[in-house]
Order: structure tokens, then C-alpha cells, then sequence
């Protein structure tokens, strides 16, 4: 069984978005900073008071590696690994899908991929973005 | 109050204009490997036992302790049958060596200890730890929100940072090759070290991916073993057992905010405010700096560390490392255990007692010619700068 996300803690409206195609984040409602994963502070402002928004399902690849030693049960290696930055400005871990690994490169644009995994959850995965002319 | 001059506590206050000296007077450590008979207190204590031999300083004598990794204080006390005044716990992550020594440093200027014993205990190997996988906890445990997407371990983060590196600067598996062959080299030369057998940059190109773009060789060593220091001050250190190994500077910087994600500057900013304060401190340049114990968790952090500690310029390392600087007889010997890579991983400590020990004079066949100061540094997030030299100032 490969390892599966808590889609019921404190991320839940994450989760919930993916299903609908749509990328959630928390943002705050003093500065207006967005993050995540949940925190009930503000890491910028320290105000409590918060939503969750809809962002672009757009940013850049920042960086990427392979693994090739089995951690989880379920995984087949090798698999890559991304780090994004959306244009909102939060980071995210994820998985690249239809490209090949040895043609990334940093600050690649990438959009979103909602990959249903089972009837309840959806991954968050990339693809290259065609820039539109 | 002219009597003042001729006391012997005047002389211990030389040095950083005006701040009381501060001396590390013994060292000791463990087997390294597996050692499955010993828990992490056990592991602690018989380090203990050997710094303190190699001080000349008695149990009683300790009035501080630090103890990290080892599970329970009270415990380690209780079988230790000590009663320090000062008492403190440390998780165990490697950056605590550095914190760890440097709150030493301030407890013995400050008063509230005068001779101060840092104790280490590590049962990872035996204890099965798992660096990576289901309960992944490294940093402050962020990354188990990513294990759907496979994302874990200390490993995979460096691998990131490495991959971003050679994508920004150029920089080549045959550099971080180089780093581990080079600490390998001298490992052959420490009995002490796990992994003793040269490798070639081509048997390192030949190990297995363990997470792409590092190879097994560019991993440390996990294993059992347990390391102790004992810190005093100036004046008492100079009738102990050692020629004392002066702390000259210490610095301290942090990057944690954001931190479940690599820096985008590879840690440079907190490298650089903690070089800075530390150089000042000791009054010195790095071109006085005869050796260098940078923590080597992975190869890559070794490349961060020469940028960030200011000893090459920005992007540089990779030329750098293949150059040779590195090693013995080189401009700047580093790790001349092994490191993390050869010798065993013992979390920054076992890097600083290379240091003590290379400025003591003492590392035989290793031995750096002329070792009047020795840099330790560890890029993480949690950064730490200790220079110690031989003279008090």
C-alpha cells in the first residue's frame, strides 16, 4: 500500500479543492500572505484570522531529484521528486508527469496535474506549461 | 589594587578584549560501529570516562553537563552518579554539537559552571534508525506531509540542494565524488574510521543511486558510538593533564523559517553572519586557518560550507574541492578523520575532537604540520562557526 495523504486534519479544505480542480491555500487575512501546509498563525504577520482561496495552478520548478532506493511500500523506483513555487509563493513538494526527467530544468513553468489516486483523494502533480503566445 | 597583576585569574582574562578564555582540556570517545551491547547512555558514559582520563579531571569536578541524543538527563545521571549544577538535554540532531559547544563556552564565561562536560551517545545503527520513510522526522518533521509524493529523508533534501547547485554553477558528480575520496584518503590514515579502503572517482561513480544525484558514496555512515568534550576555563586549564585547545570564537546563525524547504541560498546568509562573528572573535583571518572539520551529512553540504564560510567564492566550490584543497598537505586538510563519510557519523562531534586533537598536535600519520588554528562548520539550519586555536590569544 503506497502512503497516503491526512486529508481530514487541519489541510482538509486542500484536499477537498483538489477534487474540484482547484489549488487552495490558506491566506491570510491581515497581510495576505498565502501558505501552506495549515498554521494557525500567520508565519509572516502572526495574525490568527485566515481563508482559504483559490490560487493560480501555476509556478516554477525549483529543483528535482530521483529516487532510487525503495522508502515506502507501494512506490516503484526510480520515481522524481519536484519542488514547485507557485505564483502565489508557496512551495510544494510533488511529482513531474508527462516529461522526461533528464529535460527539466530550474525555473521551468509548470501547471497543474489533479491525479485522482482514490475515490477521496487527489495528488497535486506538474506538467510543463506551454507559455501562451 | 596592584596585587591584582600578579594572580594567576588576570592572565585568563587575555585574549578577546577582555572575555575570560575558554579551553576544551579533554576528549574521548567510543569504538565506532555496531555495538549493540551499549545504549546511547551507555555509549555516553564510556566517553565520558575517556575524556575525563585524558583531562586528569575527576567526576566530581564536572559541574556542568550537556548531555545529546542520549535519551533522559536524570537518567544519564543517575548512572553516572553525578550531580552537576548545571544540567541541560539536546535533541539529536547533528547542529546541536556546535550549539552545544558554544553554550558551553557561555556557561563557563558566564559562571554558572566552571568545568563543563558535553556528553553524546548514539545507538542509531543498532537501534535501527531510519533516515527517510513512514515516521520521518528530520527538521521539524514537515516532511511527513509529502510522503504521498515519495518525498523523504535528510538524503533526498541534500540531493535537491546538490541538483540545484549543479543546475545554477556547473557543478559535477566528479566534484562531489572528489570530496568523498578525498575525506576516504584520509580516513586510511585514522584507526578510529569505520571505512578505511581508498576509492577511485571511478568506484564512486559505479556505487549505487541512493537519491539521484547522490550515490551511496556521498552518504555518511550511520553507526553506534558515543563521543564526550570538557570544557573549562583558561586559568584552570592550564595545570590539567592536555595543552588546552583555546575556543577563540564561536558563532551562530539560524535559517527556520521556511525551513521544511531547501534555502534558496543554500544556507549562505546564516554561513556568513556565523564566519563573521567567529573570525572576529578569534582575531583572526582565514588565511591563519591551518585545517578545517566541515559537517559532511552529505558531500554537497561540504560545497555549501567552503561558499558560505567564505573560503571560496560563490558557485566556486566544485573547482575548488577538484583542485585538491582539501586535502592533507593541501592548503586547507579537512576532515582529516574521514569526516561523517569515512569515519562514522557522530553528529558534528566526532569533527570537533579531530579539531582539538589536530591543534593538540596529536593525530600522528594525519597530523596537520603547524596547526595553530582549526575551523569547525556546519551548514544546516541551525549554523555553526568554532574556531579553536592553540594559544589563549
Amino acid at each position: 500500500v503506497r502512503p497516503l495523504p491526512n486529508i481530514d486534519g487541519a489541510n482538509q479544505p486542500f484536499w477537498q479543492a483538489l477534487r474540484q480542480r482547484e489549488v487552495r491555500v490558506q491566506r491570510c487575512k491581515n497581510c495576505g500572505a498565502h501558505r501552506f501546509p495549515a498554521t494557525r498563525f500567520c508565519p509572516h504577520c502572526r495574525s490568527e484570522g485566515s481563508e482559504w482561496q483559490a490560487v493560480a495552478p501555476t509556478g516554477v520548478l525549483e529543483t528535482w531529484c530521483v529516487f532510487h532506493r525503495a522508502y515506502f511500500e507501494g512506490l516503484a523506483v526510480p520515481y522524481t521528486v519536484i519542488q514547485v513555487r507557485l505564483d502565489c509563493g508557496v512551495r510544494l513538494f510533488s511529482n513531474p508527469v508527462e516529461v522526461e526527467t533528464d529535460t527539466l530544468c530550474i525555473g521551468m513553468p509548470v501547471e497543474a496535474v489533479f491525479e485522482d489516486l482514490t475515490p477521496d483523494i487527489t495528488l497535486l502533480k506538474f506538467k510543463p506549461r506551454k507559455e501562451r503566445p | 589594587m596592584t596585587m591584582l597583576a600578579t594572580l594567576p585569574h588576570a592572565r585568563g582574562n587575555e585574549g578577546m578584549a577582555g572575555r575570560e578564555s575558554v579551553a576544551v582540556v579533554g576528549v574521548g570517545h567510543t569504538r565506532y560501529g555496531k555495538l549493540p551491547e551499549y545504549d546511547a547512555y551507555e555509549l555516553g558514559l564510556w566517553a565520558l570516562k575517556e575524556a575525563l582520563t585524558d583531562s586528569g579531571l575527576r567526576f566530581e569536578e564536572v559541574d556542568g553537563l550537556i548531555v545529546n541524543r542520549i535519551p533522559d538527563y536524570q537518567r544519564f545521571c543517575e548512572i553516572a552518579g553525578v550531580n552537576p549544577s548545571y544540567v541541560s538535554i539536546t535533541p539529536g540532531q547533528g547542529r546541536f554539537s556546535g550549539i552545544c559547544i558554544e553554550t558551553a563556552a557561555a556557561l563557563i564565561r558566564g559562571g554558572l559552571a566552571t568545568t563543563v562536560a558535553l556528553v553524546y551517545g548514539n545507538n542509531g545503527r543498532s537501534g535501527g534508525d531510519r533516515y527517510g520513510g513512514a515516521g520521518d522526522t528530520y527538521g521539524s518533521g514537515g516532511g511527513g506531509q509529502w510522503s504521498a509524493y515519495g518525498m523523504t529523508s535528510p538524503g533526498a533534501f541534500h540531493a535537491l540542494m546538490a541538483r540545484r547547485h549543479m543546475e545554477l554553477y556547473g557543478t559535477s558528480a566528479d566534484q562531489l565524488g572528489m570530496v568523498a575520496k578525498t575525506f576516504r584518503d584520509h580516513a586510511a590514515l585514522n584507526p578510529a574510521a569505520v571505512m578505511r579502503s581508498p576509492f577511485t572517482l571511478a568506484d564512486y561513480h559505479a556505487s549505487r543511486f541512493i537519491c539521484e544525484p547522490l550515490h551511496l558514496l556521498d552518504y555518511c555512515l550511520i553507526n553506534d558510538g558515543g563521543v564526550a568534550l570538557i570544557l573549562t576555563s583558561g586559568e584552570r586549564a592550564r595545570d590539567l593533564a592536555q595543552p588546552p585547545v583555546y575556543v577563540r570564537g564561536c558563532g551562530m546563525a539560524t535559517s527556520l523559517a521556511e525551513s521544511s524547504f531547501p534555502p534558496d541560498d543554500f544556507w549562505r546568509e546564516p554561513m556568513e553572519k556565523a564566519a563573521t562573528t567567529s573570525f572576529h572573535q578569534a582575531a583572526i583571518e582565514r588565511a591563519d586557518v591551518s585545517t578545517l572539520m566541515i559537517y559532511d551529512n552529505f558531500t554537497p553540504t561540504v560545497l555549501f560550507s567552503l561558499e558560505g564560510f567564505g573560503y571560496c567564492g560563490v558557485g566556486e566550490s566544485g573547482p575548488f574541492v577538484a583542485e585538491g584543497h582539501l586535502a592533507l598537505g593541501a592548503r586547507y586538510p579537512s576532515n582529516t578523520s574521514g569526516g561523517h563519510l569515512s569515519e562514522s557519523y557522530m553528529q558534528g562531534w566526532a569533527l570537533n575532537l579531530e579539531a582539538v586533537r589536530q591543534v593538540r598536535g596529536a593525530c600522528g600519520e594525519r597530523q596537520v604540520e603547524d596547526c595553530a588554528f582549526a575551523h569547525y562548520m556546519a551548514a544546516a539550519p541551525v549554523v555553526t562557526s568554532i574556531i579553536y586555536g592553540r594559544d589563549a590569544s
